[in-house]
């Protein structure tokens, strides 16, 4: 039987990325809980608003679509004020426990990505009591009116229970002014709102799928995972949701009782500041001496053309890809959908196409993990090994995660890294440890799995800042061409990090626990 | 003791007992290797980086063996399931007595390129002075006074190493560092001269064959083992 989720008890944003539901704009307010009991009261009337993930509709007993949503996670310490039994806390996984600034070495959050210089908010976090991060709101709009509209309720709400509960300000790297809340929208290109981030990529097309997600079968290609006859599955619900089984078909690690993990989730908030200046400078120097040429060249950055995310395993080349948009451009959405996600590795495992530091590879190497170079085989070459494991995607599959979030602040003036605009990414996992912080630690800062040495993630790779051994990555070329692969040398510090946490996501039926304390391991 | 080899590559693990006995200070021999060891962990680079060949190796000391569970009483114990008329005193007294170890030991273990002998002669020859500052600590070892005594101690405390994995390949360790240097100037090289015409490259090729110098196993390479990339020792 087809896996029924409940929907009205999982929380709306680890369903849905709102910003495919026509919700582009959104706030992201942090709060610190004085005092625990006036906390549970706060989150008691928070919960009542709590968005859930339940398919809307407009006719009878169906629920609408709402004009703003409204979800909920707490950190580690917050979950403490909030009075969770020891007992239960101890069930916690030990990276939420220490939390993202801890784990920086992991991470690779040093040099300009160190702590030092996060976002004050982020600075004061786990070193101040007071200014200790414990809750964490989103709110997501229709439109501008609408976010006023939570934006005040959110605000009625803290006034109602300031003896209790604070907003904490500095969502920026100065205090003045002091930001108290981490505003971010679509990017709007030509007047058109896109999909896009500020270095100009189409984000998150190969989203996960999971079991149980409302209308996965038509997403399914592409973004669950790749199975020996080349079909698509989607993956495990316990890769993404606690209590549920997953690809190992075990129930991940979660805290006691089961009421309080079951449905609910880990989620990573990251805020990286992109350096626009630095990459517009660096993709027109090696542009002008790529064969590829500019666009192609972008494309090889992150495995999508920029302007409309094309995989370049369907159009690795200009000639293709004039082919793949005519292709586009005649499909239905379905079809649409299908040609951005629907591709896999298998024809391109030397990385001809898409390169292996290539941004969307690092993150989902789909089944190309499976790779094997025999004495005799042309030099440069790769192919897939079908006797390494049971299925495919042996090596990946554990390794997904769902990617929320959106672009912030505006690019003023594209001759500057300096200046408000980056993307907050929400990574949405069952074990942090396993899926966020080894895809961060192992494939976006090292390169060994791809049999690219120490080559990082070309875009997201925290690249040296020492002259002496500066960071290079390989654009590679088909093995039996004469082509000469090209060298990406002294790659600048593209994406730097301004702060973050880990969070816990609870179900709607946690949450009402939480907030009557009436969470019980015993 | 062909279990002890793969390839070129020789597994070694040495299990020498340290005497039960104490310093002035009161400190039993098996804490003060230990401390040793600790010691040495924290010196710019490990003593063991001087000893030729040697691919990995590691020390520590064995306090006791450690007991996965309880031993089984064998046939009684499914006996007793089966007919619980086999009292429980006689299922105990049937229960193999746990093992231990007669003393503490210091435990070497090392994969390194080629034979023992030469092995154990290049480790004496170069960290004798070091080796004594561990082992003099251990039963039988005031008797070693030279490598040849080295080389007869050591392998009266061997043990075979039956299942080994060499994460390595089969070459010396001076060819090994100097492939990887190699391989670490040829891609600089390749990417200083990207674009460059045939002739420029031809010419610069032939400047960076002279200054790499491939057969030369000696200089320029890389210095065998490394703690740290800065120089500093730590603090």
């Amino acid at each position: 039987m087809t896996k029924q989720l409940d929907l009205l008890d999982i929380q709306g944003n680890v369903i849905r990325a709102y910003g495919r539901f026509g919700y582009p704009m959104a706030r992201y307010v942090f709060f610190n809980i004085k005092k625990s009991d006036v906390g549970r009261e706060f989150i008691s009337k928070i919960t009542e608003k709590v968005t859930t993930s339940v398919e809307w509709g407009n006719g009878v007993g169906e629920i609408r679509k709402p004009d703003w949503t409204v979800n909920v996670a707490f950190t580690y310490q917050g979950l403490k004020e909030l009075e969770l039994p020891t007992s239960s806390l101890i069930g916690f996984s030990a990276e939420f426990v220490a939390g993202m600034k801890q784990r920086k070495d992991i991470l690779g959050d040093d040099g300009p990505s160190a702590p030092e210089h996060w976002d004050k908010i982020w600075q004061r976090n786990r070193d101040q009591r007071e200014f200790d991060v414990h809750v964490f709101i989103a709110l997501n709009a229709t439109g501008p009116n609408f976010l006023e509209q939570a934006y005040d309720w959110l605000c009625g709400l803290e006034k109602e229970f300031s003896e209790g509960v604070k907003i904490l300000s500095g969502n920026s790297r100065e205090d003045d002014p002091p930001m108290d809340y981490q505003d971010v929208k679509v990017v709007i290109e030509h007047g058109v709102p896109t999909a896009k981030e500020h270095f100009g990529y189409t984000d998150a097309i190969g989203d996960p799928v999971f079991e149980g997600m409302p209308a996965g079968s038509q997403r399914v290609n592409g973004r669950g995972k790749q199975m020996n006859d080349g079909s698509w599955a989607p993956l495990a619900t316990g890769e993404f949701l606690l209590g549920h089984f997953d690809e190992a078909n075990e129930y991940p690690p979660a805290p006691e009782p089961r009421l309080l993990a079951r449905n609910g989730t880990y989620m990573v908030y990251r805020k990286l500041h992109e350096n626009v200046a630095t990459f517009d400078a660096y993709l027109e120097d090696h542009g002008q001496k790529y064969p590829g040429g500019k666009e192609l060249l972008a494309a090889k950055f992150v495995g999508r053309w920029r302007d409309n995310g094309a995989p370049l395993t369907a159009a690795p080349d200009a000639a293709s890809k004039r082919i793949f948009d005519a292709k586009l451009a005649a499909a239905d959405e379905q079809g649409r959908d299908d040609l951005l996600s629907d591709f896999t590795y298998d024809h391109d495992m030397s990385g001809a196409k898409c390169p292996f530091s290539a941004h969307i590879r690092r993150i989902n190497p789909r089944a190309s993990l499976q790779m094997v170079h025999h004495d005799g085989d042309t030099p440069g070459s790769m192919k897939v090994n079908p006797d390494a494991f049971d299925t495919c995607g042996a090596l990946s599959n554990r390794r997904r995660l769902l990617r929320r979030g959106l672009p912030y602040g505006d690019v003023k003036d594209r001759s500057r890294d300096d200046g408000n605009h980056g993307i907050i990414i929400m990574m949405i996992n069952a074990d942090i440890g396993r899926q966020f912080e080894f895809v961060q630690q192992q494939w976006v800062n090292y390169g060994n799995d791809f049999k690219a040495g120490n080559d990082k993630d070309v875009i997201l790779g925290n690249h040296s800042t020492d002259p002496e051994c500066p960071s290079k990555a390989v654009i590679q070329v088909d093995p039996d061409s004469d082509a000469a692969p090209y060298f990406l040398s002294k790659i600048p510090r593209l994406v730097v990090t301004r702060g973050g946490d880990y969070f816990f996501v609870p179900s709607l039926t946690a949450l009402r626990m939480i907030a009557d304390g009436v969470i019980d391991p015993t | 003791m062909s279990s002890n080899v793969s390839g070129n590559a020789y597994a070694l693990t040495i299990l020498s007992p340290i005497k039960n006995s104490y310093t002035h200070e009161e400190i039993a021999y098996a804490d003060v290797v230990r401390e040793c060891l600790q010691g040495w962990n924290m010196e710019k680079n490990s003593p063991m980086a001087l000893v030729p060949n040697t691919y990995l190796c590691r020390y520590f000391v064995l306090d006791d063996v450690v007991n996965q569970s309880l031993p089984g009483a064998g046939a009684l114990d499914t006996l007793s399931d089966l007919l619980p008329l086999v009292p429980d005193w006689l299922r105990r007294r049937a229960l193999p007595a746990q093992d231990r170890l007669q003393s503490r030991y210091l435990v070497f273990a090392s994969t390194f390129h080629g034979d023992l002998d030469t092995y154990l002669r290049g480790m004496w020859e170069a960290i004798g002075a070091r080796i004594k500052e561990v082992w003099k600590y251990c039963y039988g070892f005031e008797q070693v006074d030279s490598a040849d005594t080295f080389i007869a101690y050591m392998k009266r405390c061997q043990l075979q190493s039956a299942l080994f994995f060499v994460g390595s390949n089969d070459d010396a360790l001076d060819s090994q560092l100097k492939a990887l240097y190699l391989k670490q100037e040829f891609a600089k090289f390749a990417i200083d001269n990207q674009g460059r015409d045939a002739t420029t490259i031809r010419q610069h090729m032939q400047a960076f064959l002279q200054r790499v110098d491939p057969t030369n196993l000696t200089a320029p390479t890389w210095p065998a083992g490394k703690y740290r990339l800065t120089d500093e020792a730590a603090s």
